[in-house]
């Protein structure tokens, strides 16, 4: 493996986070009680970006069942099992009450993204890869595809999951053309409703008086926020030809199976095209732009290998580097990080042109030196919260005070996903494409901390096993916050100020 | 034939002979009201409000324009789910700014919803909002009716959002908790802590609901109390339709019809306070002239205003329309904006707070460029 200058030149100044649980909050969620302290930190850092962890089960008892982790395939499947029994449920001759009661238990039964956040809880609190896991919080925002339709509900768990988990390791090239290419991504930025102007979809339509032609929402956000961003100073042409080499990637998913079933006009265009094809490959030629197309100088042909092409440009290209080594470093170090911090990064990246597993391990070697703090995200520090503490995540009685519970048929319920929904940090939510905010100001609003304060009181009542003064000396809080907490008038008090104190908001 | 480039303020015939009694304005310092409707996603003006007097927007748009839009003037007819809006028009209580834009060209929402909330030329410049700004000078209160402190209201003396907790088995913080919470906490943080503190001593909300049409009500209530806030935000997102986005019917319509409930939600909730308010939207840009290839429209630049509110004493279309054929258009693709919407905004905060115009640009915007347009709107 290469060995990069500038990271071993890092791993010389003067380690920060001398407390190893403050250094598990710093890149991941901190340790709890049943967690394994590391005796040697630089082994458990190199595990932390090389070694290939399982999931953890639903209840903590044995590993994340299969049966939960869901292939694209499977998705389409379920969203189409679905929607036929949405159809016939709807020619029922049964009053509107009873239709929607049977619709919810059938998108219920077919639902998989309850499975995803499950998924993303119970690995932030109990998995073992936790810097994999905040990387996977970083690049989900990154590349945020909102959620509100039903179709994107079903397959932002695989863009999160088989995606970028699977590529954190890998070189963003691929990661980049991997996204891009994502039917969530493509259906979210309306790529699905792009057709190049004469193409044969295109003239087809417009033959029939329908409007057809170019989008460029997912163009104009793949140079915005995916790669080089406004500062590389590209042309509003560039936009459009960029548009123009996506043409023809996507099929409007969102009614994906009714239009092949049933609309006669898609059939004679996209010819059989069998779900699984789509799947793999969600090119349509015959939505494409024909001829050659130029951006930012260079020129692409015309045909499905030019995206790649062009996604390689653009991870390649000098803006990318440095806009993407800020964000990791705001994300990581904080808001404060230093352009000599940001520049460790940025020369990892050129260095190793992007390969992610570089770039990652030198963010967290930037991270132990560094003295600038990060005011963590809502989940971030809810999910630290629990796991430092002890808490347990999932009930195991109706009483108790835990997040989620498995009903008897097996299925998850809803209050993980709608407290992600209440704390203004879902994954899952309608949301603009630029993500969360890594701005502090962002998150301080008297609201945001009415809920921080409710999600500290309910993770008290899920019987944490550390009270809010060990919580305290654990992380070597300030002697303010201790002050603080030793004037709460109960242990429900005292937890509540340790959780909702500036030294673990900000770590 | 009405000459480009010409100021207008057009009142058109039928909204000018009704008969509602004027409400003054006067140089002695009122309480006025502002409520901004920030729409996000940028809205697509040409649609809201169709130039219909200009052939050339039947030659751009063919399928995105609606079938029976009311008629307001020779040159500008409105989308008829504006029916609220409408009726405010004909009673003198409402106006419309069209071919405007903050300064702002870009095409990116973000950076565009920062130049539209700081008041800034340059996206990302600075950390406070236009609005709370003008608060500062005029040492006034407001809240914002969401989860977060939008950049818009940053900036004021005192402010505050609002926006109702749904988890299950939690309740209100006690006030005792949260000053032992705030000992820990520095600057900005420890404000929102106080103020939370503050307001858990004035009781439960009986509110809980929290859809745009309810935390209008909940803003009007609470600004026509006697120390209540006097400025408020609300957020209307979703504007950002690039596909399908619906001419008579659709989702843009439907936008539209929120967007009218909410007006008129907001008058019945401030009662004999309506009087002393002014509502405008803001939005980050507007839409391409041309629809896309798949019904929509992509980012644009020029779109329209909408105002509303006792403080306005004649209803007008304000332009300076610059024309829709292409040659007149912004790089041959955007409605340009010939009115720089911070005038708009100059003359709501000289209507509703009382500041000199000049005080406005100097200090507020910081740019003494700015044009008064205030007779236009509030004259």
């Amino acid at each position: 493996m290469k060995i990069i200058n500038a990271i071993r030149g890092a791993i010389n100044l003067r380690e920060m986070y001398k407390n190893k649980n403050q250094w598990a909050r710093k890149i991941g969620f901190g340790f709890g009680p049943e967690d394994e302290i590391p005796t040697n930190i630089d082994v458990w850092n190199t595990k932390q970006i090389n070694d290939e962890f399982s999931l953890i089960g639903l209840n903590k008892i044995g590993l994340w069942p299969d049966e939960y982790n869901f292939s694209i395939k499977q998705r389409f499947e379920r969203l189409h099992k679905f929607k036929t029994i949405k159809e016939k449920v709807e020619e029922e001759s049964i009053g509107r009450q009873e239709k929607n009661a049977r619709l919810r238990i059938s998108k219920n039964e077919n639902a998989v993204h309850m499975y995803d956040t499950y998924k993303l809880w119970n690995s932030a609190i109990y998995g073992n890869d936790m810097f994999k896991q905040r990387l996977l919080h970083f690049w989900t925002n990154h590349f945020t595809v909102g959620g509100s339709n039903n179709f994107r509900n079903y397959v932002i768990g695989d863009l999160i999951y088989n995606v970028i988990y699977k590529n954190l390791n890998g070189s963003f090239d691929d990661l980049l053309y991997l996204v891009t290419t994502h039917p969530g991504m493509l259906d979210y930025l309306d790529n699905t409703h792009s057709s190049g102007e004469n193409s044969k979809f295109a003239k087809y339509l417009r033959k029939r008086g329908q409007t057809a032609g170019l989008n460029d929402n997912l163009a104009r956000e793949l140079l915005e926020l995916h790669t080089v961003s406004p500062a590389r100073k590209y042309s509003e042409t560039d936009i459009r030809n960029t548009a123009k080499v996506l043409a023809g990637w996507g099929l409007i998913v969102s009614d994906f199976v009714q239009e092949f079933n049933e609309k006669k006009e898609y059939r004679e265009i996209s010819r059989n095209i069998t779900l699984e094809k789509f799947v793999l490959a969600p090119y349509l030629k015959n939505k494409a732009e024909p001829g050659k197309k130029v951006i930012m100088g260079k020129s692409f042909p015309a045909g499905p290998k030019a995206l790649r092409k062009l996604t390689n440009m653009l991870a390649q290209d000098d803006f990318t580097a440095q806009h993407l080594s800020k964000k990791l470093a705001i994300h990581f170090i904080g808001e404060n990080a230093s352009k000599g911090e940001i520049k460790v990064i940025y020369d990892t990246w050129k260095e190793s042109n992007g390969d992610l597993a570089e770039v990652h391990r030198a963010t967290l070697n930037v991270a132990r030196t560094t003295k600038t703090r990060k005011f963590l995200w809502p989940s971030t520090w809810m999910f630290q919260s629990i796991r430092v503490s002890g808490a347990r995540f999932i009930k195991e009685s109706k009483s108790d005070g835990g997040f989620g519970s498995i009903k008897d048929d097996g299925r998850p319920d809803f209050e993980p996903l709608g407290i992600l929904q209440e704390i203004g940090h879902n994954f899952w939510a309608s949301r603009q494409p630029d993500g969360y905010s890594e701005k502090k100001l962002d998150w301080v609003s008297t609201e945001h901390f009415d809920r921080r304060i409710r999600i500290a009181s309910r993770i008290f009542r899920a019987e944490p096993s550390r009270s809010g003064e060990e919580i305290a000396d654990l992380l070597d809080f300030s002697d303010r916050t201790k002050l603080a907490i030793s004037k709460g008038r109960n242990s429900e008090e005292k937890f509540i100020i340790a959780l909702c104190s500036s030294d673990l908001m900000e770590i | 034939m009405i000459s480009r480039r010409h100021f207008l303020s057009i009142a058109a015939p039928a909204l000018a002979l009704s008969g509602y009694p004027v409400h003054g304005f006067t140089k002695e310092p009122i309480e006025g009201r502002i409520i901004v409707i920030m729409l996000q996603g940028g809205m697509d003006g040409l649609l809201a409000i169709p130039p219909i007097g200009d052939d050339n927007l039947f030659k751009q748009r063919k399928a995105l324009v609606a079938s029976n839009p009311l008629k307001l003037n020779p040159l500008f007819g409105i989308h008829p789910n504006f029916r609220n809006f409408s009726k405010m028009l004909k009673s003198n209580e409402a106006s419309i700014v069209h071919a405007t834009s903050f300064p702002y060209t870009g095409r990116s929402h973000f950076e565009g919803q920062n130049v539209s909330q700081s008041g800034s030329k340059l996206p990302f410049s600075t950390n406070t909002g236009w609005l709370g700004r003008a608060m500062e000078f005029a040492k006034i209160t407001g809240k914002a009716l969401s989860l977060d402190a939008p950049l818009l209201i940053r900036g004021a003396p005192e402010f505050d959002n609002f926006y109702p907790a749904n988890i299950e088995k939690t309740r209100s913080p006690q006030a005792a908790l949260l000053d032992l919470i705030k000992e820990t906490h520095d600057g900005d943080v420890m404000a929102a802590i106080d103020k939370l503190s503050r307001a858990s001593m004035s009781g439960p909300s009986r509110l809980r609901a929290r859809d745009p049409l309810s935390l209008a009500t909940k803003a009007g209530e609470s600004m026509r109390e006697l120390n209540g806030p006097r400025v408020a935000v609300l957020t209307i997102p979703e504007f950002d339709d690039h596909s399908s986005i619906g001419s008579t019917t659709g989702h843009h319509p439907e936008l539209f019809t929120l967007l009218d409930n909410v007006f008129y939600q907001l008058k019945i909730a401030l009662k004999e306070q309506w009087d002393n308010t002014i509502v405008l939207t803001t939005t980050e840009f507007g839409r391409t002239v041309q629809e896309n290839g798949s019904a929509g429209t992509d980012h644009g630049y020029g779109s329209v205003g909408l105002l509303a509110g006792g403080l306005i004493n004649t209803s007008s279309v304000v332009a300076n329309w610059p024309g829709l054929s292409t040659k007149d258009l912004y790089e041959k693709r955007d409605l340009f904006a010939t009115i720089d919407y911070r005038s708009v905004c100059s003359a709501c905060i000289e209507a509703a707070f009382g500041l000199d115009h000049d005080f406005i640009i100097d200090k507020v915007f910081e740019d003494k460029k700015i044009t008064r347009i205030y007779e236009h709107i509030f004259g």
